[in-house]
């Protein structure tokens, strides 16, 4: 298995050459993979998705993988820009079309793609989330030149609407022939094969993780005196923003010495205001607005009870970290929330302003009982919870079981699309695949793949980008730390 | 080469949970695999008599809207003196006014907290304005041609009767927009009338028409609902009278479109609740079952 | 290590001596300033140095030896003059040597307290006209605030040190070779001491004629748009008398109307003369024009559909207020005639202030277009946070709040943003009754607008285009141009050095015109338009008022 030489057709020469340090490669004990990660989300966007490919990429360079970053151009930053431990982004300029995602006419993105992957010899495409539209089109473009593809949904979806059965549709598409698919919960992965028509078995849950480190508890920074209630989400419907202003006057008119900071930015924001406004709470209600990631352990430390009032959550990030600072938490029985702390952390309470009213009761009851433990307690149980080593390792099984596989050729793909997405929508789409095949055919005419250069590896223990910088050697081994920008 | 194999795995039970290592692979499938998995539970049961009754208040306004087409055509034919259509209008207002208040003993009003003089000031305001401008109507549209007004009367018409609120809770529902919409089109129609009276008389009617007697309407649908029956029914029959003295033609047409709403909409309706196969589960959006305005008003 | 030595042309065919001048060490280059001719005593040729240091503030030193072979080579001046490096002790020390053919130099430059072999430097012999780089000025000119704050340490870049050294070295030059002195120099100065001084004597007096010259010609102008008017006036006499014949009494009540400009004002003495009508023949045209425009708007202009009552309103307002402007002009035109002459003569003191004189008459004398302007767009006097008070205006206002009232929503002033909102029924009713009236108003209102904005653009356009002349003729650096002109070596480029056959010399590359114009222009009294095109068109269309220039305080509220 070791010897399975280093990944695809071809490893970088200048990778090759390179002296390896038998030190580093002793981590892996799996060959190496050329991963490519998709996603229309990408720093300087923030958030759940950016930040999981951020630290997956890093975790991945730090197990000997070579990682690199495809999204698109963000206004000036646009190009190839290189990340810590020589992660490697490519900013492709492509047409934003709406929030953030890109347009995509299924086609226009295969020259620049391939180009990429023949370039930096990738061996599997991980596509992000399933409102990246660019993920989509990676996953489609990389089943026509037969590399293997993995995708991680992030996010739930309803059945109900007629928007949600069209873009459910498009996600049978996109996934029909996709080696693997990652998901971050159960019910998240329930939710997918559901929406997808897929096997389980290949569907995998990896959670999410939050690296305990950057949030850490604090009780000095926090006045017992009062009960801060902390909210920290984007101010929009799904996160059930309409909840929180019904239970602001509701539990601010019983109990006087309650206080509610509230972190985020959004289109609600203007009913929190006439909230605070009305009942003339300016003194006990705050918000904060849009608040950067690297501030949110700062404001989480202020309070005693977290407060998540989302209507759906696949994974919910916020919750852990907040538990992780030692905070009761207080949420909505949702989506993938059950699934993500254990009973004795969190309280769980239906979507509407009365239960979630009597859960922080009962959480302000514990804590002025004194019945709940102290917040260094919370943040260890919770740091052993979600690491990102664990979810890499975990992905990296994943890649391993999908390097086995064969790709499908274009015959059984175009099969399988028209057996198993419906007979009008698979015999559209199989056209499609026939299109795009024969669109790369014209490529590959134009510019060959032998002539295409081939970039230097600039990741991990083995890239260049350490050996040129010896000293810099430390910076490598630090890396497990996979800090946030 | 997955995962670990799986050993021992009798003894440990698989719990749907993300803390805990479990000793399963990633993509192991539990026997609970979408356990929660539930179909059809919102979906509703419709009782066919019910559901034509619920229509009748799209036919209602149909035929209002036809019933103002219809008067303004006899008004600019001549056919109909506009003393006459003012005597019937004030009168019925008076009847609709008095009923308005008879139906729920003055409930309504007590909650609404409006008084009369409230009303008349209004009453006053609408009459002043319409009369005094009605010279300004006369002249508006003198340049402009027939056919344009004409147009823009029905795409105003279309669209008070789209966005018109017949009780459904949808975005597109905008009462404001559907009343000024068919105003716009009043004061459209009102300026190719031949005098600045008939001008008057018409926007008056069309302020009765599609302001003060949807609101009667509601009323009695919500208190008695046969009446309410009954006077949809004398209301579509006068239409479709008014309307067959015109064009027989446009009569049998405007006839089809009410039995289709009536009668054959809610029958489809029905039946294709059969087919309907709707999936629930926790990934679900929840839904704000409360009202959360109160604490805003 | 090569050596960079700046020698002056001027010393060429000087005598054997001593080179004096300023040793740059960042640049590792000598310039050479002067050369110290034989014989000399060291303990006076010191003293001299020290005093040029003191006043100008420059370490003049010693940098090497001269020895220009006029006849045979002598051995015993060659070693006379290495003997001399040990009274001068410079690090590194010049040694120049000129053979008597003038094709053959021989540098050299030696370090002592250097024991090994690499003592002898590269020496890259440069050549520069000293009197051209001390009259000059380099440009980007860096070191001009160190000369004037006289600090010590110069700017250190490259050629503005040499640059700066010869200019700060003046003193070294006021004693020559043909002085008394103890010791004689040899310098630009000594090329030839009569031709020096003219030349100098030229130099210093071509600002003032310039500047002379400059009021000359705009004394020139001045009396010659005087001239000009007096004859037009004549002639108008003549002409205006030969009119009078031809008009009829009767048609008198034909408005008369001042004309634009200078054109229309007459002398002091012909007034008492002249029938209070004067009938200037464009202004007549241009009140019949805008008649005849107004006729037009309340037909149907252009086939357009407008509304005949509200039309035959305005046109009749605009017509009457035309009436108004035109009998008021006609009682005042005789005073404005005077005051115009006056004003006039202002022109005598320069052109920029005839043609502002010339901008402001024009706005005087279309107040009726201005005036419609507002009237059509909105009310000038209410712009300070008052209603808008115009016709256009007004519209767009009440229609768009009107469109929002149609639509349910408001707009919320605390949140500046459109809020929905449940209006009561009368509300709705009086508001789509307003609404559809404005509607179909408003093409008849915008037409009056559009044409009167055209007019005024007109207008601001001319007033415009004098004031941007009125700027680029206060702000064009006229001295500078003439500098460029006669004396091009006076502002150095940036590059004065050109690459020629070793030796190299010193090429003064003059500053180009439009650096000439960018560097020295004057600073403007800042009319520059108000607005971009995008911001124009906005405000056009939402009615606002336009000028043609920022005005200051303004731009401070």
């Amino acid at each position: 298995m070791a010897c399975r030489g280093r990944g695809g057709p071809g490893q970088p020469p200048s990778a090759a050459l390179s002296p390896v340090s038998p030190g580093s490669l002793s981590a892996s004990r799996t060959s190496a993979h050329n991963i490519c990660m998709v996603s229309d989300f990408f720093y300087p966007n923030m958030g759940g998705v950016e930040s999981h490919i951020y630290q997956l990429s890093q975790c991945l360079i730090e197990r000997g993988h070579k990682v690199i970053v495809v999204t698109h151009a963000y206004g000036t930053r646009k190009g190839i820009r290189y990340l810590t431990n020589g992660l490697k982004v490519y900013y492709l300029p492509l047409k934003v079309m709406y929030n953030q995602s890109t347009a995509t006419t299924l086609f226009h993105s295969l020259p620049l793609l391939r180009y990429i992957f023949v370039r930096e010899r990738v061996t599997i495409i991980h596509s992000h989330s399933s409102f990246s539209a660019m993920a989509h089109d990676a996953l489609f473009h990389a089943k026509t030149m037969g590399l293997q593809t993995v995708f991680t949904d992030h996010s739930l979806f309803g059945f109900a609407d007629v928007s949600s059965v069209l873009t459910n549709k498009l996600l049978t598409v996109s996934l029909c022939d996709t080696n693997h698919i990652i998901c971050v919960s159960f019910t998240s992965k329930e939710n997918t094969v559901l929406r997808a028509a897929l096997n389980p078995e290949i569907v995998s849950v990896i959670p999410n993780a939050v690296d305990p480190t950057d949030f850490t508890p604090d009780p000095f920074r926090r006045h017992d005196s009062i009960i801060t209630v902390i909210v920290v989400s984007r101010l929009v419907y799904r996160k059930g923003t309409d909840l929180l202003s019904g239970i602001i006057p509701e539990l601010c008119q019983k109990y006087p010495d309650l206080h509610f900071i509230i972190g985020g930015e959004g289109p609600k924001r203007i009913i929190l205001e006439e909230v605070r406004e009305r009942y003339q709470l300016h003194d006990r209600v705050r918000l904060l607005g849009a608040l950067e990631h690297k501030d949110v352990r700062n404001v989480l430390v202020q309070g005693h009870i977290f407060l998540n009032t989302s209507l759906t959550e696949a994974f919910c990030m916020a919750i852990v970290e907040a538990a992780s600072c030692g905070l009761q938490v207080v949420s909505t029985r949702v989506g993938g929330i059950p699934e993500v702390l254990p009973e004795s952390l969190i309280i769980l309470c239906e979507p509407s302003v009365k239960s979630l009213c009597e859960g922080l009761e009962k959480a302000i009851f514990q804590l002025r009982s004194g019945m709940l433990p102290a917040p260094e307690d919370i943040h260890n149980i919770v740091k052993t919870f979600y690491t990102w080593r664990n979810v890499a390792e975990r992905t990296e099984k994943v890649y391993d079981r999908v390097a086995e596989e064969a790709v499908l050729p274009m015959d059984q793909r175009l099969d399988r699309l028209i057996s198993h997405c419906g007979p009008v929508t698979g015999y559209i789409f199989a056209l499609l695949a026939v299109f795009n095949f024969l669109f790369l055919v014209l490529l590959r005419w134009i510019i060959p793949d032998s002539i295409i250069d081939v970039a230097v590896d600039a990741t991990g223990p083995r890239g260049t980008w350490t050996h040129q910088h010896p000293h810099s050697e430390d910076k490598v081994e630090d890396s497990g730390k996979c800090k946030t920008r | 080469m997955c995962a670990q194999p799986v050993t021992n795995t009798k003894e440990v039970r698989w719990q749907k949970v993300l803390y805990e290592r479990q000793p399963f692979p990633d993509n192991y499938v539990d026997r609970r695999f979408l356990e929660e998995l539930r179909k059809n539970i919102y979906a509703r049961k419709y009782q066919y008599w019910a559901v034509v009754f619920e229509s009748s208040v799209v036919v209602q306004q149909l035929c209002s809207v036809c019933v103002f087409v219809v008067i303004w055509w006899y008004m600019d034919e001549g056919l109909l003196a506009p003393h006459w259509l003012f005597g019937t209008g004030l009168a019925s207002s008076l009847i609709g006014y008095v009923l308005f208040d008879l139906i729920d003993g003055g409930e309504g009003r007590k909650k609404s907290g409006r008084t009369r003089w409230a009303d008349l000031k209004s009453a006053l305001v609408f009459i002043t304005f319409t009369y005094g401008f009605s010279p300004v109507l006369k002249t508006l549209t003198e340049s402009v041609s027939t056919d344009t007004i004409y147009a823009m009367s029905v795409f105003m018409l279309l669209g008070h009767l789209i966005f018109f609120d017949y009780g459904a809770n949808a975005a597109i529902v905008s009462s404001t927009l559907s009343l000024n919409m068919a105003i716009f089109a009043s004061v459209c129609l009102a300026s190719r009338l031949p005098r600045s009276l008939h001008a008057f008389i018409m926007v008056t009617f069309a302020i009765q028409i599609f302001a003060l007697w949807p609101m009667l309407q509601k009323k009695l649908k919500a208190r008695t609902p046969r009446s309410y029956v009954g006077v949809t029914l004398l209301f579509a029959f006068s239409a479709l009278g008014g309307l067959l003295s015109i064009s027989v033609v446009g009569a049998i047409l405007f006839a089809l479109l009410l039995i289709s709403i009536s009668c054959l909409c809610p029958f489809y309706l029905i039946r294709l609740q059969l087919f309907k196969e709707n999936i629930h589960g926790p990934w679900d959006e929840a839904e704000i079952k409360e009202d959360l305005s109160r604490f805003l008003s | 290590m090569v050596l960079k030595a700046f020698f002056p042309t001027c010393c060429v065919s000087a005598d054997s001596g001593l080179l004096v001048g300023r040793w740059v060490p960042e640049q590792s280059s000598a310039v050479v300033l002067a050369v110290v001719h034989f014989p000399f005593i060291p303990v006076q040729v010191k003293e001299l140095l020290a005093q040029v240091q003191q006043v100008s503030r420059v370490g003049v030193t010693v940098l090497g030896t001269w020895c220009h072979h006029r006849q045979e080579p002598q051995e015993s001046l060659g070693h006379f003059l290495e003997g001399l490096g040990a009274i001068f002790s410079h690090e590194p020390w010049l040694q120049l040597c000129r053979e008597r053919d003038s094709k053959s130099w021989t540098c050299k430059a030696t370090r002592r307290q250097t024991p090994t072999a690499a003592g002898e430097d590269q020496v890259l012999l440069i050549f520069y006209d000293q009197r051209k780089v001390l009259l000059s000025q380099l440009h980007p000119p860096a070191a001009l605030p160190d000369r004037q704050a006289g600090d010590a340490t110069p700017s250190a870049r490259g050629l503005a040190v040499v640059f700066d050294t010869v200019a700060r070295s003046e003193t070294l030059f006021r004693s020559d070779r043909f002085d008394e002195g103890p010791v004689r120099l040899s310098h630009w100065q000594s090329e030839g001491v009569e031709a020096s001084i003219l030349v100098e004597l030229l130099t210093r007096a071509s600002g003032p004629v310039c500047l002379l010259l400059s009021w000359l010609l705009s004394l020139l102008s001045a009396v010659g748009s005087c001239w000009s008017r007096l004859r037009r006036h004549r002639g108008e006499q003549v002409c205006f008398w030969n009119r009078l014949k031809a008009v009829d009494p009767s048609s008198s009540h034909v408005p008369p109307k001042v004309g634009t400009g200078l054109s229309g004002s007459r002398s002091e003495r012909s007034v008492p003369q002249l029938p209070r009508r004067p009938v200037e023949k464009p202004v007549r045209h241009v009140a019949e024009e805008l008649q005849h425009l107004l006729q037009w708007l309340m037909g149907a202009p252009a086939g357009l559909k407008m509304n005949r009552a509200l039309d035959q309103v305005l046109g009749r307002f605009f017509l009457y207020h035309i009436h108004l402007w035109i009998s008021y002009v006609h009682l005042t035109s005789p005073f404005i005639e005077r005051i115009l002459w006056h004003v006039g003569f202002s022109a005598c003191l320069g052109l920029t202030v005839a043609m502002s004189v010339l901008s402001d008459i024009i706005a005087l004398l279309t107040f009726h277009i201005y005036c419609f302007y507002v009237y059509g767009a909105r009310c000038a006097v209410l712009r300070a946070g008052g209603p808008p008070g115009g016709l256009y205006c007004l519209k767009i206002c009440g229609l768009s709040s009107l469109w929002r009232l149609f639509r349910g929503k408001k707009w919320n002033v605390l949140r500046q943003r459109v809020d929905s909102c449940s209006y009561d029924l009368d509300q709705l009713f009086i508001g789509t009754l307003l609404f559809t009236i404005l509607v179909f108003l408003l093409p008849t209102t915008a037409l009056y607008y559009l044409v009167f904005t055209l007019l005024r653009l007109l207008v601001v356009a001319v007033q415009g285009l004098i004031h941007l002349l009125v700027d680029v003729i206060n702000s064009l650096p006229l001295y500078s141009l003439g500098l460029r002109l006669c004396r091009p070596y006076r502002l150095a480029g940036s590059l004065p050095r050109r690459p020629a056959d070793p030796p190299l010399s010193f090429q003064m590359q003059p500053l180009p015109y439009s650096r000439v114009v960018r560097v020295y222009r004057l600073p403007s009294c800042g009319c520059h338009p108000q607005h971009s095109w995008g911001s124009l068109c906005r405000k056009l269309f939402s009615g606002e008022l336009i000028y043609p220039w920022r005005q200051r305080a303004d731009k401070q509220d």
